[in-house]
């Protein structure tokens, strides 16, 4: 589903060089459901954004779906992002001028979609994570738990193969965590691709394998 | 996806309810400035009644005279005008008036003053006026020195009482007896060549001195056989402009004038170097230059004002371009925002610039203008509100758009 071939980051500033991934090499299938664990500044991040397509590697190549990603062209990477990447982060980042609903719609927005398939998809999204009774709130009524559901129903309202999640419990408590948690594992099972930067090794046991970083390096 | 841009500026705008003030507040008082400005030059240089054949017409309004050791610059006089401008090919007609000067009254024992303007018989066939009585003094008139006046509403109710008919009746000014023969509509102080309260024939003046003065407070007004005669008038007239025989040549020996529109001169009254030849390209240029400075000042606040309350949104950013929003669909979103906020602006600069303009004819300031906003002066402001908004919005909308996701996920800016 993603593979990194031989992928290397360096962010360079005036001054200093930062190796931020060094030469990782990674396969991930279809229906896997993979954590990727290290400590801060070991290049999880990084790693994600990279397969996330919102970064490119300065050295190696990235494949999503079989297809070799070659020209890094704003238009073209919107478009695989929309078509099969949904996001979810650690600060929700949801936009606090739109109610639930409208967030959820985002994805579809950059698509060709009528406004009324548009909210129908949108709802059921907010079905499957369980918060139909909250469409026409606003971010900032809703729980840190809610929150993150919201971000999750966004996440999977265009119905992407791959789910990308930046320590999605990092902001929430262990029960709001599990709720989480536990969606991610349906949605897993429903076919969706999960890759789950974490630092909890409780949460990484759940997934089918993981995926260790130190330095920028892979570590086995 | 318009009516969701639309949806989130609206939000936008009234979260940000102090920005919002700011901005709109800058556009619509911009707005005001310039409405009222292309107001009153719509209502000098575009044709209006009495002055409706603007496209025909041109003017021999100013006269510059030189001579060794001496110049002057000011007004033709009658003997200039009859000299130069009569019977010019391409001609239709030709009127010469005087510049109208204020004239004393007492009706009642009462104190009035009144503008008044010497004109010929021709006059009254170049310009449009609308008669609401009786009807102009002739050519014949003139020439036979019969004081004969017409006058204004404003006039005839100021010397004979609202609802009254004024034709056949006398009136007095400067101590001279006339017999009003017509009524028109008032016109607005700021159609220079026709304004005046009360217009009688140039023979009746006291002196005839007049008929001999090279410089005086005298104009003419040229109406073209078409639009294609005009360079062939404007050409006979430096001809004979260049001929001309001054009757004391020891005082001066050259004089510059033109046959022009009213824009070329003010060009050459303004401008010092377009004193010999009218230079409108130069004035308008300035005009123009002046416009797009007064523009540009707040256009660039807003865009400072813009890029601040874009800042704040580099999250949004950082989730519409993870989920497919690309540069371009982001750059739109900005804009839509830009412009419904420059609308919005638009809009209550419009309502003021009425408000404006409305108490400008009220205040007398200039006598029987007539500023409403027409409907070519709020295209007109229309399209200023959306140049505005492209101004003060492209740059930081493009700047916004072309963050890195990562970066704009970090809440990072640059």
């Amino acid at each position: 589903m993603i593979r990194l071939e031989n992928v290397s980051k360096v962010y360079r500033t005036d001054r200093v060089e930062t190796l931020a991934l060094d030469n990782v090499n990674l396969e991930i299938e279809p229906g896997d459901f993979v954590a990727v664990m290290g400590p801060s500044g070991c290049g999880k991040s990084t790693l994600l954004n990279l397969m996330g397509l919102l970064d490119e590697p300065s050295e190696g190549k990235v494949a999503l779906d079989g297809r070799a990603i070659e020209r890094y062209q704003d238009r073209h990477l919107a478009r695989l992002r929309n078509e099969k990447i949904g996001f979810i982060f650690q600060q929700f980042h949801l936009v606090s001028d739109l109610s639930v609903v409208d967030n959820v719609e985002i994805p579809l927005l950059y698509r060709r979609t009528s406004n009324r398939e548009r909210r129908r998809r949108a709802l059921a999204a907010l079905d499957r994570v369980g918060l139909s009774s909250r469409v026409h709130h606003f971010p900032t009524q809703l729980s840190g738990g809610q929150q993150q559901r919201v971000a999750i129903a966004r996440a999977i309202v265009g119905g992407p193969k791959v789910l990308l999640a930046d320590e999605p419990t990092g902001n929430l408590d262990s029960q709001m965590g599990d709720e989480v948690m536990e969606i991610l594992e349906e949605l897993n099972e429903d076919g969706a691709t999960v890759v789950m930067v974490t630092h909890d090794g409780r949460l990484a046991q759940r997934t089918h394998r993981t995926v260790r970083l130190f330095d920028g390096r892979q570590v086995h | 996806m318009l009516r969701n841009y639309l949806k989130i500026a609206l939000k936008v705008l009234l979260r940000r309810k102090f920005f919002t003030a700011i901005s709109l507040f800058g556009i619509s008082l911009t707005l005001v400035v310039l409405m009222v400005t292309t107001a009153l030059f719509d209502h000098v240089f575009a044709p209006h009644p009495p002055e409706t054949r603007l496209d025909r017409t041109l003017g021999i309004y100013t006269l510059r005279l030189e001579g060794e050791g001496s110049r002057s610059s000011g007004f033709p006089g009658y003997a200039f005008l009859e000299q130069t401008a009569r019977d010019l090919p391409g001609a239709e007609r030709m009127t010469i008036y005087s510049l109208q000067q204020r004239a004393v009254s007492y009706p009642d024992r009462r104190k009035v003053l009144s503008w008044l303007k010497r004109t010929d018989g021709e006059f009254w066939n170049v310009l449009d006026f609308r008669f609401v009585e009786g009807g102009p003094f002739t050519a014949e008139d003139e020439a036979n020195g019969h004081f004969v006046a017409v006058i204004n509403e404003t006039t005839r109710e100021r010397f004979f009482g609202p609802d009254t008919q004024a034709v056949g009746r006398p009136i007095e000014l400067d101590g001279q007896r006339y017999r009003v023969v017509g009524v028109v509509e008032d016109v607005p102080f700021l159609r220079f060549s026709a304004f005046a309260d009360v217009w009688v024939p140039i023979s009746t003046k006291a002196s005839t001195a007049y008929r001999h003065e090279i410089r005086g407070g005298f104009q003419a007004l040229i109406l073209a056989d078409s639009e294609e005669a005009k360079p062939l008038i404007r050409e006979e007239l430096q001809s004979r402009v260049a001929d001309f025989q001054f009757p004391d040549p020891d005082e001066f020996q050259v004089a510059y004038t033109g046959a022009d529109t009213l824009f070329e001169a003010l060009s050459r009254m303004l401008l010092p170097e377009a004193a010999h030849q009218a230079q409108p390209g130069r004035l308008l240029t300035i005009l123009l230059t002046m416009a797009v400075l007064f523009m540009v000042l707040p256009a660039v606040n807003l865009t400072n004002l813009n890029l601040s309350r874009i800042l704040e949104r580099t999250s949004e950013i950082g989730v519409r371009k993870a989920f497919g929003g690309s540069t371009r669909e982001l750059v739109g979103q900005f804009l839509v925002e830009n412009v419904v906020l420059t609308l919005l602006g638009g809009a209550i600069g419009l309502a003021l610039s009425a408000l404006a303009l409305g108490a400008i004819e009220e205040s007398g300031l200039i006598p029987y203008a007539e500023l409403t906003l027409n409907p070519r002066i709020f295209l007109w402001g229309l399209a200023m509100a959306l140049f505005f908004a492209v101004l003060s919005g492209v740059y930081p909308a493009w700047r916004m758009a072309r963050m890195s996701p990562v970066r704009a996920l970090r809440g990072r800016s640059t």
